[in-house]
């Protein structure tokens, strides 16, 4: 197995480092090493964090502290073993990192930069003022190191406990990145409301990058603790915040290999030039500024650019039988929206509006731009708050429920202005929509159990099952951002689908495409109607309303003017008044 | 009391005054173009050494003396020096916009914050290479007695900080919100794409924005040298606060950016009549509080998205 | 495969940067670790390290010791603790070197004090003042940190006794100091020593390095109706306290660190206000013949002439290690340990003559009895004296 293979390969590595360090007996050098196994603790736990979440932080040197001082205080006030107080210095930055998450969680952007920034300084600060139980600038010394038979490390030991340390770190990360939770991250990276419409619990993700972040930064902090004895608020500073992200960044961040190509390279220049550190100052502006102009995607950004991995050939179409069932069959109400209203300020897109979806029928929500058919699509999924009335669904009152939530319950949707993760693969795309139906959660994933990947199987060959059913299959590698428009619409029908929802929303499925690709739309949907799927969507292409729907709902300022069979609505001389007018004439004439 | 109440308030202010000016570049950069100076307390450091080397070159000294000894420069030399300051400053900002944010406005990713810090580092190192690390007593053009009023002290620098920052925050208002430059700058801040199809010249609205924010770097550097010395490393402390009181304030309003400034500096002033040991950590857990609760400051614009 | 190659590259780098820089073999190798050029510290490494080259010039040209040549490797720390360590490696580990000298820093010593310790090398430092540098590890353990320089206690000790013996102005005593590690030493120090002589402090303040303004600190030392205020900082803040106090015209009697010796705390401070504090140096502007002959030879190459009692310190130290190292035959580390502890014969030094300067439980050359008392006059560094002064006797300096 793949995975077997990789782990062996690592370790052999391992082994091999271990090996070579044997052979110096020069405490510098071995020093450097040490550093770099440090270093590439923080790195690799932040790849996570910035390159993966896509979250911007600026605060690693709080964590860093947490697990130094943690360590520190553990052995010097109380009489713990440094095992155990390196396991517990872990424990607590983890904790740290859930702190720093939680402001985090509502703020983008620069905004989220300064927040982690903010945090930085003020654990630097805390550090540093905090004298009696940080002691400060003058530090704490005598901080127990780990010791092996009784005797404290040596360096060597040190250094071969910094590469075990690494090559787990990389392991279990690896496993990670690669399993469901690494693709939510990226999703939620790309786009934070498409991610919640697919299940994915934003806000949980985001505190569990940052723990993964804190918990190796809190490693290394405590590991450098240990080493020397001594620790104080002068290890803490900005620097070293920008630093780590450096490594990241200047490796390739979002990359597997990144952070340790990053690690290497950085310390051993580092280590080079400390003879002459106004040089060294100079050259590591100069990396800050330029490194990321010439290489946006870092070391291992250029290097995959150079070394273009052979396009994995498409799946042949019709591999797999197209599904047949995706949501139960059945009779009955689905959903019944009650007295409905929504006002922002003096514009109201909904006004006491009720209605009810049958299960197996496929509805369509028409009316003028502005109607507020959006607010509604947005409403019933969540994303937005009705100010009155109600919503169930399956029986189930909806309103006021999370996103994700409302996803899991079974409504899928797709968006009006199309929000695909463009960066991800089309067949990432579509197995994310089934990040709700998975069961194997973090832990899981991190030690890639047999459970988790069995999920991880079953979930790749749904996925393909349905870019077959939209007719896809043969573009299943390609970055769903770099297909033509039309077809980008069905990766996000497939996507949705995938969620296994019994009521699928569509916001203008067929906004932007030709009569031809609009017709074969139409049988599209019709077909996922007989596998158990009930459709609303909202719609201006009347051709595709008309010869699908069972179904018509017209808005018209928030007011539900008219509902009932295609035919029926069409008449209707209140909806031709909406959509075309009146004559003054007859205005005045009646 | 109230004399210690009302002295920590005065010299609050004053200090303020400098955070205020600070917060007020980080506030102009960051509305036209999404971006932070984060080298900005270079920048304040830059201008107070290339104030002081202006003045050193008009007394005829070598630029990189450490001291005045008994020359005292006039208020033309001063004067000249100010414009001296700005001008260089103003041009490290143009030089810092074309290198390290033009690339990368815009695109999602860290890039420029990187881009920014590593221009301020190597602004230092050029610093320490030409000037070296002692800091450097500076004359001030107001003279330096004691000013007492109310039982309050107060130096004439400080007062002339405070009052500079107060015409300054009165200007920038005026000019944002009644003229066509400040027109477009909102435009631009607004929507780029958008504003360039008006006709407005969007790159040389950011240009002028990053010109117009280093030069109230070097402005507040200028002024705060002969209150804290000139040394490469006061901007650090100083550009630090200056951005907590943009946070608190809101880094998309202007104004609050100033009051953010101030509120900062009185703060301040009033832990250390408290308990001056944890006045750093009050500043920075204030700004967490504000952040937590209002994340896009006290007056700032909440971020609405379209779904 | 990648990780290979970069291993293969690594191990390349560090055969290359094993090669030495053509330092024959039989030459006796000095490390100097300290900051240089990053903080107003700088000049005070500057000036150690200016001392000890003339000193290693002057001994070289005498013969060198035990026949061999010494000779001086630098490394900068730029006062940062993790850079200090990783000097402290490189020049015990990569150089070689037998004995190391520095820092300027003492936070940068607390933090690889355990490596000179745990290597055998001594280390004698010549400006940092933390009183703890040269504490043993453990008591009674083995200590190779060894000092020429003020030492922070020791001032603290006289300071403390002047204050004492002065009972009768110096009613209320407050104390104040600078929040850094040098700021916080010495207040403990402050504080430790007072309770001995029974000075109690009416009121404590902190102020931060780079502050402007302490008058709201002062202001509440002034409420507490203190008349004797004792500060531990670095000439900077000193200068901006003695402004704040000008500020709200309160001036108690101020003692304070040798830090006010710095030229920085007297430009910022003006002419007339640099007179107010009185405080403690190893050698004062009035020097004795030696003091001015070594002056006159590197005095052009210090940046300040305030630093030169730096050089005194790196001159001496060497003169120190270098007649250890006579007396001990060789240059390991535990033998010369053992004869700086119990020296047979004294030394003339520069600053004064070592007669037996350290002993297993002191490690300090300097103690109160060296110090000077100091207070600027007209833009000098002049000895001060006042019939206080002049009582006081060793036995006043209680720790």
């Amino acid at each position: 197995m793949k995975q077997g293979r990789h782990f062996v390969a690592v370790a052999l590595v391992a082994a091999a480092l271990i090996g070579a360090t044997a052979l110096f007996n020069n405490d510098y050098y071995l020093r450097i090493v040490f550093m770099m196994c440090v270093y590439y603790l923080c790195a690799a736990g932040m790849n996570v964090l910035v390159g993966y979440a896509g979250q911007k932080s600026l605060g690693q040197a709080g964590l860093f502290a947490a697990g130094a001082y943690a360590a520190a205080l553990l052995t010097t006030r109380t009489e713990m073993s440094p095992w155990l107080a390196l396991v517990l210095a872990a424990g607590i930055s983890g904790v740290c990192g859930v702190l720093i998450a939680l402001p985090s969680l509502r703020v983008k952007g620069p905004y989220l930069a300064m927040v982690t920034l903010a945090f930085g300084i003020v654990v630097e600060k805390l550090v540093g003022e905090w004298t009696d139980v940080f002691g400060g600038a003058q530090g704490i010394y005598g901080i127990k190191p780990l010791t092996w038979n009784g005797q404290p490390f040596t360096s060597v030991q040190w250094v071969w406990f910094g590469i075990v340390l690494c090559a787990a770190a990389h392991l279990l990360l690896r496993n990670l990145i690669c399993s469901r939770f690494g693709r939510a991250l990226l999703s939620l990276q790309a786009d934070e409301i498409a991610s919640s419409s697919v299940g994915v619990r934003v806000y949980r993700a985001k505190v569990i990058a940052f723990v993964v972040a804190a918990v190796t930064c809190g490693i290394a902090g405590a590991l450098v603790a240990q080493q020397n004895q001594y620790i104080n608020s002068d290890f803490i500073t900005f620097h070293l915040s920008i630093f780590i992200l450096l490594l990241v960044l200047f490796g390739g961040a979002g990359s597997m290999y990144g952070p340790l190509v990053g690690t290497v390279i950085l310390t051993l220049v580092d280590a080079l030039l400390a003879r002459w550190p106004s040089a060294q100052h100079f050259l590591y502006g100069f990396l800050l500024l330029f490194a990321l102009y010439v290489m946006p995607g870092g070391i291992m950004g250029l290097v995959s650019q150079w070394f273009q991995k052979a396009k994995k050939a498409g799946l042949a179409a019709g591999g797999s039988a197209a599904p047949t069932r995706i949501g139960p069959d059945g009779s009955g109400e689905l959903l019944v929206v009650q007295g409905v209203s929504k006002s922002y300020g003096g514009v109201k897109p909904a006004q006491d509006v009720s209605f009810r979806l049958q299960r197996g029928h496929i509805h369509a929500l028409i009316g003028p731009n502005g109607a507020g058919k959006s607010t509604m699509i947005n409403m019933l999924t969540g994303v937005v708050d009705p100010d009155q009335g109600s919503i169930r669904f399956l029986g189930q009152e909806i309103v006021g429920r999370q996103v994700h939530t409302i996803c899991c319950l079974g409504m899928g949707r797709t968006f009006q202005n199309l929000r695909l993760f463009a960066d991800l693969s089309v067949l990432d795309n579509v197995m994310l929509g089934r990040h709700s139906r998975m069961s194997n959660g973090f832990f899981s994933s991190l030690l890639s159990l047999p459970q988790a990947r069995r999920q991880e199987v079953a979930t790749r060959e749904r996925a393909i099952q349905l870019l077959d059913l939209v007719g896809l299959s043969h573009l299943a590698h390609q970055p769903a951002g770099s297909l033509p428009y039309g077809l980008q619409r069905r990766v996000e029908l497939a996507r949705a689908l995938a969620t296994e929802p019994q009521l699928l929303l569509l916001d203008e499925p067929a906004a932007g495409l030709n009569p031809q690709e609009t017709a074969e739309l139409g049988q599209l949907l019709v077909r996922i109607g007989k596998c158990g799927v009930s459709i609303l969507m909202v719609e201006h292409h009347m051709d595709l309303v008309m010869s699908i729907s069972d179904h018509v709902i017209v808005l018209d300022y928030g007011i539900k003017i008219a509902e009932g069979k295609p035919a029926e609505v069409q008449a209707n001389p209140r909806v031709i008044a909406a959509y075309l007018g009146v004559d003054d004439d007859a205005v005045a004439a009646t | 009391m109230t004399e210690a109440l009302l002295q920590a308030i005065i010299s609050g202010l004053a200090v303020g005054g400098a955070y205020a000016l600070v917060a007020l570049g980080f506030s102009i950069t960051f509305t036209t173009t999404k971006t932070l100076n984060f080298s900005h307390g270079e920048f304040v450091s830059a201008g107070a050494f290339i104030g002081m080397s202006a003045l050193f070159l008009v007394l005829g000294k070598p630029v990189s003396s450490t001291t005045f000894g008994d020359a005292i420069p006039g208020a033309g030399a001063q004067l000249l020096a100010l414009v001296a300051a700005l001008g260089a400053m103003g041009l490290l900002g143009w030089l810092l916009y074309a290198i390290g944010v033009r690339p990368f406005a815009g695109r999602p990713g860290m890039a420029w914050v990187m881009s920014t810090l590593g221009f301020g580092v190597i602004l230092q190192s050029i610093g320490l290479a030409i000037w070296g690390p002692k800091p450097v007593v500076v004359p001030a053009p107001v003279g330096d007695a004691v000013i007492r009023f109310l039982g309050v002290g107060v130096r004439p620098q400080e007062l002339l900080t405070l009052g500079v920052t107060v015409a300054i925050m009165l200007v920038f208002d005026r000019v944002m919100n009644h003229t066509m430059v400040g027109k477009a700058m909102r435009a631009v801040a607004a929507n780029g794409s958008v504003a360039s199809l008006m006709g407005i010249n969007t790159n040389a609205v950011m240009i002028g924005a990053f010109v117009v924010s280093s030069a109230l770097a070097g402005l507040s550097g200028f002024l705060l040298a002969p209150i804290a010395q000139a040394s490469l490393f006061m901007g650090l402390t100083v550009g630090l606060k200056g951005f907590s009181g943009a946070m608190i304030g809101g880094l998309s309003n202007p104004r609050g950016c100033v009051i953010g400034g101030f509120v900062l500096g009185v703060f301040e002033s009033m832990v250390n009549l408290w308990q001056a040991q944890w006045r750093e950590v009050a500043v920075f857990a204030l700004v967490i509080l504000v952040l937590a609760f209002r994340p896009t400051g006290l007056f700032g614009k909440k971020m609405v998205e379209k779904v | 495969m990648q990780l290979k190659r970069l291993c293969a590259g690594l191990l390349a780098a560090a055969a290359v940067t094993a090669i030495s820089t053509g330092v024959s073999a039989q030459d006796i190798k000095l490390g100097y670790n300290g900051d240089l050029s990053a903080s107003p510290s700088a000049q005070s490494g500057q000036a150690a390290v200016i001392g000890m080259e003339a000193a290693i010039a002057d001994i070289n040209a005498a013969g060198g010791v035990l026949g061999r040549k010494l000779t001086l490797t630098t490394r900068d720390d730029v006062s940062a603790p993790p850079k200090s360590i990783q000097n402290m490696s490189e020049l015990i580990d990569n150089e070689k070197v037998v004995a190391v000298f520095g820092p300027t820093n003492s936070g940068n010593a607390m933090a690889w004090k355990h490596i000179a310790n745990q290597k055998k090398i001594p280390v004698l430092g010549n400006v940092g003042s933390g009183t703890d540098i040269t504490k043993p590890m453990s008591p009674g353990a083995d200590n190779y940190m060894f000092r020429v320089s003020m030492v922070d206690r020791e001032q603290v000790a006289a300071l403390m006794a002047y204050v004492k013996k002065n009972a009768a102005t110096s009613k209320v005593v407050g104390l104040m100091a600078e929040t850094t590690g040098y700021g916080q030493g010495g207040l403990k120090d402050m504080q430790e020593i007072a309770e001995v002589q029974g000075i109690k402090a009416a009121a404590t303040e902190r102020f931060g390095v780079g502050d402007t303004d302490m008058t709201s600190q002062l202001s509440k030392m002034k409420a507490a109706g203190v008349d004797t205020v004792v500060v531990w900082a670095q000439g900077t803040p000193i200068a901006q306290l003695v402004r704040s106090m000008e500020k709200i015209n309160y001036f108690p009697l101020t003692l304070t660190s040798w830090a006010a010796d710095n030229i920085t705390f007297y430009d910022a401070a003006g002419k007339a206000l640099a007179e107010k504090p009185l405080f403690m140096r190893t050698v004062s502007e009035t020097r004795t013949p030696a003091q001015q002959k070594l002056f006159d030879r590197i005095g052009a190459k210090l940046k300040a002439p305030g630093s030169f009692s730096f050089a005194l310190h790196g001159y001496d130290s060497v003169l120190l290690y270098a007649e250890a190292v006579k007396q001990a035959k060789t240059t390991e580390g535990s033998a010369v340990r053992l004869a700086l502890e119990d020296l047979k014969t004294p030394v003339q030094g520069v600053l004064k003559a070592y007669d037996k300067p350290f002993t297993k439980t002191n490690h300090d050359a300097l103690t109160a009895k060296d110090l000077v008392w100091i207070r600027w006059k007209d833009g000098k560094l002049l000895p001060y004296t006042d019939a206080l002064i002049g009582s006081l006797t060793p036995a006043d300096f209680k720790q």
